[in-house]
């Protein structure tokens, strides 16, 4: 596991410093691998396909202009996902929301952290994790799904790696305890 | 690689637009490029008024005066260098250290005021006379740290500060304590009103610059601030 995170870290290093130079199937690369767990973080934020795909246009246009700025060897996620989240608090900001409400069974599933599968079943799951105040649910995201280390979900959210940790602690001990609550867990 | 994974108009966008980059060197270097500008800046200031050290020198001891210099030095290139670190998406600084940086380059600045006062208490204050000195204090202050604060906002804003307001806080806060490292050895008044209204504020204020001046970089960039 270990190895391959630092595999696919090294492969994005290269696609963005043969991005940085002008090369057309770095950026394709990049995109590619990223585009998924782009979408996911995104619908965090927005909890509309649609609109994640539109922000995920956005964010790339972005990375685009600011190319420059990533600095080689460094990890290449950080500096995408802090992009990224930008481009998502951006749109948040602007008023350019839907206001539409989904129904219920139109709701896309939050993704559940591996060590939560064991607690309840999936339903009560998702909706626990989509009650969660959304800078919980955010670390969550990033440090249980997407497999980031608690100094880069710091280094992402513009917070300390210990504050990080310590909101991903509560953000599954609230969720242990809503569960107790309802007699989920044992 | 397969292009059906790209969606054409992003494809286009990009392709368009394609130049190779050169990558932005790393915060350190940016630092030490800052601090040569801001060493620059402060000396032509010191030759341009001719500014001389203050006449009770002799009266404080080495670490109150040169020391301090030193300390408030450090504390000033630390900030400059946490502004540009700022700068780059995905090296945010933490609020707490934000907060840390800033708090200490205010206190520095009043406790050295505080202890230079009990070691010499300096050319009196001399009645209806403040305000012209404090004027004159203020502009030396502020014509201190303009290089540095100007070649760091330059810096900020060349990359893409995602907290620009944040970035412009640090880059205020740090051209201002370089600049106070210099004046505190410089300007001959002791009297806590002077340094207070005058040398505080003026470190104050510059902050302030900096965290508007992000703030209408934020608004011209995104369209937000």
């Amino acid at each position: 596991m270990g190895v391959d995170r630092k595999a696919e870290d090294e492969r994005l290093t290269a696609f963005m410093i043969g991005y940085q130079k002008g090369n057309m199937d770095d950026f394709e690369g990049l995109y590619a691998a990223l585009k998924q767990p782009l979408l996911r973080y995104l619908w965090t934020f927005v909890r509309n396909a649609t609109v994640a795909e539109d922000l995920l246009q956005e964010t790339f246009l972005q990375i685009h202009r600011a190319r420059q700025t990533y600095t080689p060897p460094r990890p290449v996620r950080p500096w995408i996902y802090a992009i990224t989240r930008h481009v998502a608090l951006m749109h948040l900001r602007s008023g350019r929301r839907r206001k539409e409400v989904l129904a219920n069974d139109q709701l896309p599933e939050v993704p559940v952290p591996p060590e939560m599968e064991k607690l309840a079943d999936h339903a009560t799951l998702h909706k626990m994790l989509s009650e969660l105040p959304r800078p919980a649910q955010e670390v969550l995201m990033l440090h249980h799904l997407l497999g980031m280390s608690f100094l880069e979900v710091g280094q992402i959210l513009g917070i300390a790696a210990g504050t990080a940790k310590v909101r991903a602690h509560r953000a599954l001990k609230v969720v242990r305890i809503r569960l107790e609550e309802q007699g989920g867990v044992a | 690689m397969s292009t059906d994974l790209l969606l054409e108009a992003l494809r286009r966008s990009i392709s368009d637009d394609l130049v190779p980059v050169r990558p932005l060197p790393p915060a350190w270097i940016r630092t030490l490029q800052a601090a040569a500008v801001a060493a620059i800046g402060l000396a032509l200031v010191v030759f341009v008024f001719k500014l001389s050290p203050r006449p009770d020198m002799e009266q404080l001891p080495m670490w109150l005066s040169w020391g301090c210099t030193a300390l408030q030095l450090g504390i000033g290139v630390l900030l400059l260098g946490m502004a540009l670190r700022e700068a780059v998406p995905g090296q945010g600084v933490p609020i707490g250290t934000v907060a840390l940086g800033v708090g200490t380059a205010v206190l520095i600045q009043i406790l050295v005021g505080i202890a230079t006062w009990m070691h010499s208490t300096g050319m009196p204050l001399e009645k209806g006379h403040g305000l012209s000195a404090g004027i004159t204090c203020t502009t030396h202050d502020i014509a201190m740290a303009l290089p540095a604060l100007l070649v760091t906002v330059w810096l900020v804003f060349r990359a893409l500060p995602l907290r620009p307001s944040i970035a412009g806080l640090l880059g205020g806060a740090g051209a201002a304590v370089t600049a106070d490292a210099v004046t505190h050895i410089l300007c001959p008044m002791s009297d806590l009103r002077h340094v207070l209204v005058w040398h505080t504020g003026a470190l104050i204020g510059l902050m302030l610059v900096g965290w508007l001046a992000g703030k209408l970089w934020e608004r011209n960039r995104f369209g937000q601030g």
